[in-house]
Order: structure tokens, then C-alpha cells, then sequence
């Protein structure tokens, strides 16, 4: 009897990841256990084993290659000593985090024929309790046992025939699951939704295109809210103290005939920040009213608790892809400053409520316009950092860049590319070449270092090529980044100066992470077709 | 080798990979191609450039070659599955609206191409010969690898492209081709062309043909000028003996596709 109760208490459930710990995500930081390392999006790490002194001393601990060729932008989540990651286009595998040795994998069937703009990409996932969330290219959102990789239930979030499709890392906020879906570029009318974490039943749906009757459905000419686009294509964050989730939402549709869509375009290009329990909108910016270049306002909502004019404010940064960096106050939104962080055309200045005072012909047009920033904008999706140790924001930008517009007449069809325009520009927005010959003079990449009041650069690294990577920083001021080149690189936070890199070929476009193994620091950044793992050596 | 000209759809493309039967665009009437153009416009041109010569993401698709795809039956497959590895994702329009693009890409280099030489070819491969060409291109299995391969040029530039190459070879330059000048600070100078570069280093075909990568911490200074190497012959051959080099190298169309 005695050994029987043994083993039943050897064998109690281990109910891995509770709400509670993804408060406090910033406390334990061996674990990375959402897709931003903790609710404010800040990607800082308070391990400091690796330091500016001893970071040339990593070495290659692991790789664990994808079996797909296509685009590689997982960010894994790593909890107690067990990473889960993502490969295109819907699989899911779990891995040792000390070997890369893989426990289990689960592959979400698609169908033929889905709707990705771009590659059928995925993020990453949200982990609650003992369950993964993943979203899928066929519109679905999927709860899998983190323990054995089966699936435990999945939900349609939306018809992927009409051009939806999830691309995103889910948030988990309490007992729920966020997501939108990525589609702006095929006519849908987007939004973001909650689901319940143990049955995947919807509990509220806030529409990021209004339909007519409610409020912004004004900003709309005519018809065109119905394929207004209004993406959320990465995860958003959340502050328990304000119960508000924030997120970006993406361009409005087609992306470059304005015409067809007369007025402001509600919710699209903007910071929403949302009630976490009922979806209800609390307050909203729009970075770009009446976009007419792709701007998605897709970045990751950075929240930091900092001194503004001598007093402590709880701060949204924002540095936005239409080439200005904002700072808004994230209990109320009022708009506090916003100031260009490259080199931009299309804009006189913002006005005292931050929107944006146009600059006369930069839209698209039939002969070409050239803007700038071109279109993959200052910056993009790819995740800045903030340090509360040096209190500075952390980004890539692209500068001093340009691209040509094009606008031309298209109507709506379900189910096909609906953006009425197109682009050029000698700097790719998505290249995926192996050579770099383009024009020096083009544009550059720069990691830059920003004051987070003010927008003011500190310090910037210039790379010849641009970067699609995401930036962590630690307690011990090491900045980790990648970029299109395939080089992986370690800065000093507090200057710039390059500490280490080590070229892996291919792009990065996710973010590095760093957490525990038996007690040493580990850092992973999905480069190419692959996920590797440096660690100082033994 | 058996030739299909039914409508041939997705299904039948997918038999055909397993045969050695080849797939003919079963839409190439001039309203096809029309409609083709304009489907190009709607689906490709955002990221292809609304005259099919390249756009911020997507290459050219205006040339006559794809990099992923030798035939119509592969550019179909290219369309509907798209390509791994890149942005471009596989579409959903029918059968007959993919071959009608198929059709209109193919006719962009078709029209393009369809310029006739005025000159005499045998004529021009003697003057090829006489002004030792092959000392900077490659052609006929011999030469200097620095150049553009002549050997499939008749495939890829027109009558007009070739002309303009002879008289103005720096109007249009690819950037493999550029001038690229570098002195090491130990004294060495290096000439030849820019094959790639990164924030650390420059990788060079140097004018002797050889490869060598340059490191950017070894550079006391370089330079990269956006012009060709090779001189224009305006001048050096007479209108009619340039005609005669443009015919001859227009027939020099390899196996190119």
C-alpha cells in the first residue's frame, strides 16, 4: 500500500506553466516562457553569466535544423530545461534544451492550397499550464499536450478561404488565448480574438475594421471596410496592473490604391489597447491614417515604467514603420512625443495628438513614387529591446533607403491578392539571396541604440546589409542580434562595439532568446534553415 | 516525346512529372495573353513590377529564363505551389488564368526577341575573332571567365540590348560587372569585380580570374564605380561591322531556354 501511494505521488500531473509564472516570466529568467520573454515585450534577460568580458569565449553547443526550405521565424519558448519551437509551415517540436535532441514533433495538416502573403511562416507559441497553443495557416487555433505533442483540441478561428491565415505566436492572458490573423494583402477585414485556454471556445472578438453602426465604420469610403484588411500578424503584450492587452494592427487594404478606401481607415496602422477580458477598446492611436505604402503598425508594444519629465509614467514605446518613434502614456494613450529615427519624406512633422501632417505626392501613383522610407519602412516586426539596466530601446532600422510606389485599379476577389499597387526599390524587402551586390549607396542597416524619452540616437552599429532579426539584451549589457548577412552578433549595450560574431549564413528573422541549462546561460537565434545554440565554453 | 495539348490543369501537370510526355499551354491565343497581363497585374505585379522587370521582392520575370522553372509546364508549378525557400507562395486562381500568365510572361521576351539582325553573322564572328573578345568573355569553350559569358547571349539580350552593349556598354551594367578598386594597407592594390559583400568583407574576382575574398579590416581605402570594364566600340568598328558583331552574337543562343 505505502509503495502504491509512492508512485501515485511520483506521478501527480505536472502542471507546468501556470498564469501566475507568466506574471512573474521576468523573475525566473533560466526559462523563456512566451513568445516576448515576459508581458511587457521588453526582451531583456536578467542573466549575466556572458558578459562583454568573456563573450568571445561561446561556443556552439548545439543546431537543430529545420526539415523545411521555407522561411524559418520561430521563437521558441523554453521551460525547465525543455524548449518548444516551431518549423514551417504548422509543426511543432519539442527539444532537450541541453542537446537539441527532439522529444516529440506534431504537424498540423494544411490544406493545398492556403493564403500566407508572404511564405507560410509561423512565430512561435503560447504555453499555459501543460498545453501549447499554435495558430495554423488554415485559420485554426490549436491546444497540443506539451507533454506528448498530441493535440487536445483545435478551433476555427476563421474561413482561411476568404485570405486569413495565422502567422502569430498567441498570447495567453489569465485563462484565455489571443490571436489575429495575418491576411492584409488578400481583402480581409481582420481582428483579434480570445479563446478559452481548456476548450478553445471564443469569449470576445474585437473587430479591427468596423462594420457599419459602429464607431470608425465612418473612416471608411463607400464598401471598402468590408475588404479593409486590418492584419495582427505578431503578438501583442499585456500589464496586469491596467488589465490592458496591447497590440498593432496592420495595414489597410489594397495596400497601395488609397483611392479605393477614402478616409482614415480605422482601426488600421494603429496601437489598440484592448480590456484583457472583454475585448473592449480602451484607447487607440493611428501611427498612419489613410496609409498609402504597407505600413503596418505590426511592432511589438514595448511597456516600460519610466521617469518622463520627472515623473515615473508607465510608457508605451513605439518605434513605428513609418519611420517615427512614438512614446505614449499606456494607462490613458495620450500621445507624449514622436520624432523621425531615419530619414523620411512623407511627412511635415505630427501634430500635438501625433497624427502625421502629409507631405504633398508621396502616395503611390501609375508613374511611381519614390518615398521615403521604402516599403519595409524604418523598421518593422522584427523585436526591439529596452534595458532597465542602461535604460535605452534597442532596434534594427533600415535607413536612408527609399522605395518607388505604384498605384493601379483592382477590384475584390475572395481569395486573391487585393494591394491595387506595387513597389520597387533596390534595397529587396524580402531577399533571400546569397549575394549582396546591391548599390552601397541604396540604404544601409544600423542596430541602433535610442534615449526612450526622447527618441535621440546614443549609439548605432552599421551593417552593409539590412536586418530582419530581433535584439535581446541582458542584465549584463550584451546585446545579441542577427541580420540578412547570416552573421549573429554580440554588442556592447552600453556603446556599441561589436564583442563577438560568429557567421552561420542565411537570415535571421526571429529573435534571439537566452535562459538556463543546468545552471549556464544558453543563447539561440533561428538563422537560415536552423536553430542554434551558443553557451560559454565548459 | 509526345506532345499534349488538351486543357491541361493542376491534375494533369501532376501526371506529367512522372512521364515524358510535355505540357503545352493549351491558352496562347492573343486574348489569352490580354487576359494573362491582366491577372499578372492583379496577383504578380505588387512584388514582380507592373512591367514584369522586377519589383522590391519578387526578380524579373521579363527575360525569357526563370531560375525556377525550364519549361511552361514549371512556371505553372511555380505558380500554384509556389517556391520554397522564398516569399513567393503558391496561388489559388484556375487552371486556364495560370496558363494565360504563363502565356503573357512567355510573350514579354518573345516580342522582345523578335527584332532581327540587319547584319551579316559570318562577317561578325570574324571581326569577334579579329578583336580578340575572348580575352575579357568566355565563348565557345575558351576565353577569359572576367566578362559575360558570350555563349547563350543570343538568348538573353535582344537585337537592341545587343547593340546598346557594344556602343554603350556602361548604360546598363549588372553590378557583377562593376568596377571595384581596393587598397590594402599593406600596399597591395586589388582591381577586378564585387561578387558579394557584408559588413566584414568584400568577396572579389580579381582581373586575372582569380577569386579572393577581402577582409574590410585589411582596406586602406576602396572604390566601386557603377560602369563596365569594357570599352564602347563606337568609333573602333563602323556602324556596319557593329552590325554584324550584334547579328553574329545573336545567333549564339547555346542551350539557353
Amino acid at each position: 500500500m505505502r509503495a502504491v501511494t509512492l508512485l501515485f505521488a511520483a506521478c501527480s500531473l505536472y502542471a507546468q506553466v501556470t498564469y501566475d509564472r507568466l506574471l512573474k516570466a521576468a523573475d525566473e529568467p533560466g526559462n523563456w516562457l512566451t513568445y516576448h520573454g515576459q508581458y511587457s515585450s521588453i526582451h531583456h534577460s536578467k542573466l549575466a553569466q556572458i558578459t562583454p568580458a568573456n563573450v568571445k569565449d561561446l561556443e556552439l553547443k548545439w543546431v537543430v535544423q529545420a526539415k523545411s526550405l521555407e522561411k524559418h521565424e520561430t521563437t521558441p519558448i523554453v521551460v525547465d530545461g525543455v524548449m518548444y519551437i516551431t518549423e514551417a509551415p504548422n509543426v511543432v517540436v519539442a527539444l532537450d534544451a541541453a542537446t537539441g535532441r527532439e522529444f516529440w514533433t506534431y504537424e498540423h495538416p494544411l490544406p493545398d492550397v492556403t493564403y500566407p502573403c508572404c511564405g507560410r511562416v509561423n512565430r512561435g507559441l503560447a504555453i499555459l499550464g501543460n498545453t501549447l497553443y499554435l495558430g495554423t495557416h488554415d485559420a485554426k487555433l490549436i491546444a497540443i499536450d506539451a507533454s506528448t505533442g498530441q493535440k487536445r483540441w483545435e478551433t476555427v478561428v476563421t474561413d482561411y478561404k476568404k485570405g486569413y491565415a495565422l502567422a502569430l505566436a498567441p498570447l495567453i492572458v489569465k485563462d484565455k488565448v489571443i490571436v489575429g490573423t495575418a491576411g492584409g494583402e488578400l481583402g480581409i477585414r481582420g481582428f483579434l480574438a480570445a479563446y478559452d485556454a481548456k476548450t478553445g471556445k471564443e469569449v470576445w472578438r474585437f473587430k479591427i475594421i468596423p462594420e457599419p453602426g459602429e464607431k470608425g465604420n465612418e473612416t471608411w469610403g463607400g464598401d471598402s471596410w468590408k475588404y479593409g484588411g486590418g492584419s495582427i500578424w505578431l503578438t501583442g503584450s499585456y500589464d496586469p496592473d491596467t488589465n490592458l492587452t496591447y497590440w498593432g494592427t496592420g495595414n489597410p487594404g489594397p495596400d497601395w490604391n488609397p483611392a479605393k478606401r477614402l478616409g482614415d481607415n480605422l482601426y488600421t496602422d494603429s496601437a489598440i489597447a484592448l480590456d484583457a477580458d472583454t475585448g473592449k477598446l480602451k484607447w487607440h492611436s493611428q501611427f498612419t491614417p489613410h496609409d498609402e505604402w504597407d505600413w503596418d503598425s505590426v511592432q511589438t508594444p514595448v511597456l516600460v515604467d519610466h521617469e518622463y519629465k520627472g515623473k515615473m509614467r508607465k510608457l508605451l514605446l513605439w518605434a513605428n514603420r513609418n519611420g517615427f518613434y512614438y512614446v505614449f502614456d499606456r494607462v490613458t494613450g495620450q500621445f507624449l512625443s514622436g520624432t523621425p529615427f531615419v530619414k523620411q519624406n512623407w511627412a511635415v512633422g505630427l501634430d500635438e495628438m501625433g497624427r502625421p501632417v502629409k507631405a504633398p505626392g508621396r502616395g503611390p501613383s501609375a508613374a511611381g513614387t519614390v518615398t521615403f522610407p521604402g516599403v519595409q519602412g524604418g523598421t518593422n516586426w522584427f523585436a526591439p529591446s529596452y534595458s532597465p539596466v542602461t535604460k535605452l530601446f534597442y532596434l534594427n532600422t533600415w535607413d536612408d533607403y527609399s522605395s518607388i510606389f505604384f498605384a493601379w485599379d483592382q477590384d475584390y476577389e475572395q481569395g486573391k491578392w487585393y494591394a491595387a499597387g506595387g513597389v520597387k526599390a533596390e534595397v529587396q524587402s524580402a531577399s533571400r539571396d546569397r549575394l549582396n551586390r546591391r548599390n552601397p549607396s541604396a540604404g544601409y542597416g544600423a542596430t541602433r541604440a535610442l534615449d526612450p524619452v526622447t527618441g535621440k540616437k546614443i549609439w548605432e552599429f552599421r551593417t552593409a546589409e539590412v536586418s530582419e532579426s530581433g535584439i535581446l539584451t541582458t542584465a549584463s549589457n550584451v546585446l545579441f542580434t542577427g541580420n540578412r548577412e547570416g552573421h549573429f552578433m554580440a554588442l556592447d549595450a552600453t556603446n556599441g562595439k561589436l564583442l563577438w560574431r560568429k557567421y552561420l549564413s542565411g537570415m535571421a528573422a526571429s529573435s534571439p532568446i537566452t535562459f538556463l541549462v543546468n545552471g549556464k546561460q544558453y543563447v539561440t537565434v533561428a538563422i537560415g534553415q536552423a536553430l542554434f545554440c551558443f553557451g560559454l565554453r565548459d | 516525346m509526345k506532345v499534349m495539348t488538351l486543357a491541361a490543369l493542376s491534375a494533369a501537370a501532376a501526371l506529367a512529372q512522372h512521364s515524358d510526355t510535355v505540357l503545352v499551354n493549351p491558352f496562347q491565343t492573343p486574348d489569352d495573353r490580354a487576359r494573362g497581363a491582366v491577372f499578372f497585374r492583379s496577383q504578380c505585379a505588387s512584388c514582380h513590377g507592373a512591367d514584369a522587370t522586377g519589383g522590391a521582392g519578387g526578380p524579373s520575370l521579363a527575360t525569357g529564363t526563370f531560375r525556377h522553372a525550364a519549361s511552361d509546364e514549371g512556371l505553372f508549378k511555380v505558380i500554384t505551389k509556389g517556391v520554397p525557400g522564398t516569399p513567393m507562395p503558391g496561388f489559388s486562381m484556375n487552371g486556364r488564368e495560370i496558363w494565360q500568365i504563363v502565356g503573357y510572361l512567355r510573350s514579354l521576351s518573345a516580342s522582345r526577341m523578335a527584332e532581327q539582325a540587319a547584319g551579316d553573322a559570318a562577317k561578325g564572328r570574324a571581326i569577334v575573332g579579329a578583336q580578340k573578345c575572348t580575352g575579357c568573355h568566355w565563348l565557345h569553350g575558351g576565353g577569359s571567365p572576367r566578362g559575360l559569358d558570350l555563349s547563350t547571349i543570343g538568348a538573353r539580350l535582344s537585337v537592341g540590348e545587343l547593340k546598346r552593349a557594344l556602343v554603350d556598354p556602361s548604360a546598363e551594367v549588372a553590378p557583377q560587372y562593376w568596377l571595384w578598386e581596393g587598397k590594402l594597407k599593406s600596399g597591395e592594390t586589388i582591381k577586378g569585380h564585387r561578387l558579394n559583400e557584408d559588413t566584414f568583407s568584400i568577396q572579389i574576382m580579381d582581373g586575372a580570374g582569380k577569386l579572393r575574398g577581402v577582409d574590410k579590416s585589411t582596406l586602406a581605402e576602396q572604390k566601386l564605380e557603377r560602369r563596365s570594364a569594357m570599352p564602347s566600340f563606337k568609333g573602333r568598328m563602323s556602324e556596319a561591322q557593329i552590325n554584324d558583331v550584334v547579328a553574329y552574337l545573336a545567333t549564339l543562343k547555346g542551350d539557353a531556354r
